[in-house]
């Protein structure tokens, strides 16, 4: 009796099998194993002037979606997709400054109110038609250092006066004291603006007339002596109405590259209503968050393999040697009583 | 039964593509090899056919049950509506800049508290004092913004409230803000208690166009309406009536106070001149919204790779207990007599 238990004991697939009640034993003691994620905070600072209503966007079936549109659900789509724990404020931007919605928010206990909320953004909410991005973005910028948070800013770029001869405002921060991502919002081809009037109701488009060409404030541009009707008291611009194609709109990249370099963010193009958790992840602060890693899956793996070989063994003929000794030939023969 | 089913559910079903390994029990054994002779020189065995299936049936639920554990099986959370006491809160904020003032009127310095300080302090310690309200939170100035639709997550409340003593916008254009503040309700049936609160430190004229419509939402909705009026000291209250002419452009907040009144929804105005009398204020609005209200509870979803994980155990411990148990036929016959115990695996593996 006991030759037989030594003998079943060193079968090897006794071995294999009795390996795999070990590991599936376990499961039922080890418990999850604390461990720290990554996760993330940012400020979300969607722009919503007139120009992110440029329908330059493919959606399902082939609809055309505006830049808003398509910014939303991307960052839904980003929402859904952070680690739990990461954490979302959102503001607005339009005019010179962004507008704070709400403080940072749980991605995922609070997901309903964030996703509703994200839902709910609308050009509607713009309280004037301005959009100085450079003063914006830098206005973000101070926002995310006092909520201790990293920057999303969604935005086509379009400056709306157009800018001065003599540039823009000058970031005077720090560059890289914040990090994130500067998202360009738009095709690169240029597109028609959405007109709309003051109830709301889409009208047509805007003509090269309507929108300023060219912003005639402070000094003019240096070439403008050499420009036609010139006069440097009455014309200091010249004497022809500037044309231009600021009526149309495309993704300002070479601009919004430009801003990345000035304030230490990364830049990264929109392509469609998703793709923005992998170059967040990449330029923003990883954020360590209390996480647990179940073993379970591990255990129960290696359990499995355990198991499998233990059932296709006979399949592989290296593993004959688990037959009795001498081989197959060797019948048991039975003698009549 | 369909029902049923539905609220069971797999996290990485792709893992049950492995399924037919379970089957391999069926068509190899883990036992010993043993060759025969002829296997028809052996009699029928119910009992050995029996710990033969019994085995094959061990081997499939210890391989299958892993695969399942694998997947990880969960039997869906459910919302469960319950009934407890609160109120839907629509809360409307004004983010004119004049909220960023003090209730003297000036730029805020040192200790003094601005109007806008002042309501996020004390509307934070108003969400979350009890359990069961919902709160929305809409934003206006020039535009009505959606700040946070309507929701029990009071975390995600405050957060939005937190945010409200940034530096103000430029108008306050009540109008809109009222009529987005009703839209955060919803058009379900209204069994709940509802509130409109309003906070502000001004007025405007509502233009008469929008009255109308104003009007029949407020009918529709019927909300408990309250207007929190932050009154900056010397500036006129709701009830002066202006030395010259009385029109809406010269005393908005007299005539905000008229239109409310008109309305025919249970209204209350608290007029506020400082931090303590917006908190008696809140503290009333508090007592006064006290009714049931039906919530929803969400139970959690029930991992259940723990019971796959039992019957994958619990197949393994057959396994090895058919391992242990096996006996050989010829060495069995040397060292000791071949009893009916032994006999079956020997049967089962040839």
């Amino acid at each position: 009796m006991r030759a037989l238990l030594t003998r079943n004991l060193r079968d090897p697939r006794f071995r294999l099998l009795a390996g795999a009640l070990a590991l599936v034993a376990l499961t039922f003691v080890l418990g999850p194993l604390p461990l720290t994620r990554t996760g993330v905070a940012v400020l979300a600072i969607v722009d919503i002037t007139g120009s992110m209503n440029v329908r330059d966007y493919a959606g399902a079936e082939g609809k055309p979606v505006s830049r808003l549109e398509t910014a939303k659900a991307a960052l839904r789509d980003l929402v859904a997709a952070l680690p739990c724990g990461s954490r979302l404020a959102l503001g607005l931007f339009t005019e010179r400054r962004p507008f704070l919605l709400f403080t940072p928010i749980e991605v995922c206990g609070d997901f309903s109110p964030l996703d509703g909320a994200l839902a709910a953004l609308d050009w509607r909410m713009a309280w004037e038609g301005d959009s100085r991005i450079s003063a914006g973005l830098f206005r973000a910028v101070d926002m995310a250092a006092e909520l201790d948070t990293d920057l999303l800013f969604l935005t086509d770029g379009q400056e709306a006066p157009p800018l001065p001869s003599t540039g823009g405002p000058v970031f005077d921060g720090k560059p890289g004291a914040v990090r994130g991502l500067i998202v360009g919002t738009g095709g690169y081809a240029l597109s028609p603006i959405p007109r709309f009037n003051d109830r709301g109701r889409e009208t047509g488009f805007y003509g090269s007339g309507d929108v300023q060409q060219e912003n005639r404030f402070g000094p003019p541009p240096a070439d403008a002596e050499s420009r036609e009707g010139y006069n440097p008291r009455n014309a200091p611009f010249g004497g022809a109405a500037a044309t231009g194609s600021e009526h149309l709109s495309s993704v300002r990249e070479p601009y919004l590259k430009r801003l990345s370099g000035e304030t230490g963010l990364t830049y990264a193009h929109l392509d469609g209503p998703g793709g923005l958790v992998r170059p967040l992840l990449a330029a923003a602060t990883p954020r360590p968050l209390p996480g647990s890693l179940d073993l379970r899956p591990f255990l129960g793996g290696g359990a499995l393999a355990l198991l499998v070989a233990v059932f296709a063994s006979p399949l592989l003929p290296l593993l004959a040697g688990t037959l009795p000794p001498g081989g197959p030939r060797r019948f048991a023969t039975w003698k009549k009583a | 039964m369909n029902d049923a089913l539905a609220r069971f559910s797999v996290a990485t079903p792709l893992i049950l593509w492995l399924l037919p390994l379970a089957l391999l029990p069926l068509w190899r054994s883990a036992q010993r090899l043993v060759p025969v002779a002829s296997i028809a020189a052996g009699p029928a065995d119910g009992l050995s056919r029996a710990i033969g299936w019994t085995l094959r049936l061990a081997g499939l639920l210890a391989i299958g049950g892993l695969i399942l554990a694998l997947a990880g099986p969960y039997r869906n959370g459910e919302t469960v509506t319950r009934t407890g006491i609160g109120a839907q809160v629509s809360i409307l904020v004004d983010r004119s800049g004049s909220m960023n003032e003090t209730f003297a009127g000036r730029q805020p310095s040192g200790a003094e508290e601005s109007k806008a300080a002042a309501s996020r302090r004390l509307l934070g310690d108003f969400v979350g004092s009890r359990a069961h309200d919902q709160f929305a939170v809409t934003a206006f100035s020039t535009a009505p913004m959606l700040v946070v639709p309507m929701t029990d997550r009071h975390e995600a409340v405050r957060a939005a409230i937190r945010a409200i003593d940034r530096p103000g916008l430029d108008y306050t254009n009540v109008a809109r803000g009222l009529a987005m503040g009703l839209s955060q309700f919803g058009t379900q049936g209204a069994q709940v208690s509802r509130a409109l609160l309003l906070v502000s430190d001004g007025a405007a004229v509502i233009d008469p166009r929008v009255q109308g419509d104003l009007r029949a939402a407020f009918a529709k909705i019927r909300p408990n309406l309250y207007w929190l009026f932050l009154r900056t000291k010397g500036s006129p209250s709701i009830s002066d009536k202006p030395v010259g002419e009385d029109t809406p452009q010269a005393a908005p907040e007299r005539h905000l106070d008229l239109f409310f009144k008109s309305l025919g929804t249970p209204y209350r105005a608290f007029e506020a001149e400082g931090p303590e009398a917006v908190a008696a204020a809140i503290r009333q609005i508090e007592a006064l919204e006290r009714d049931p209200i039906p919530y929803t509870e969400q139970r959690p979803r029930r991992d259940l790779s723990g019971f796959a994980f039992g019957l994958s155990l619990f197949g393994l411990v057959l396994l090895v207990a058919g391992k242990l148990a096996e006996a050989d036929i010829r060495r069995a016959r040397g060292s000791v007599a071949p009893s009916a115990a032994e006999a079956p695996p020997r049967r089962m593996a040839a």
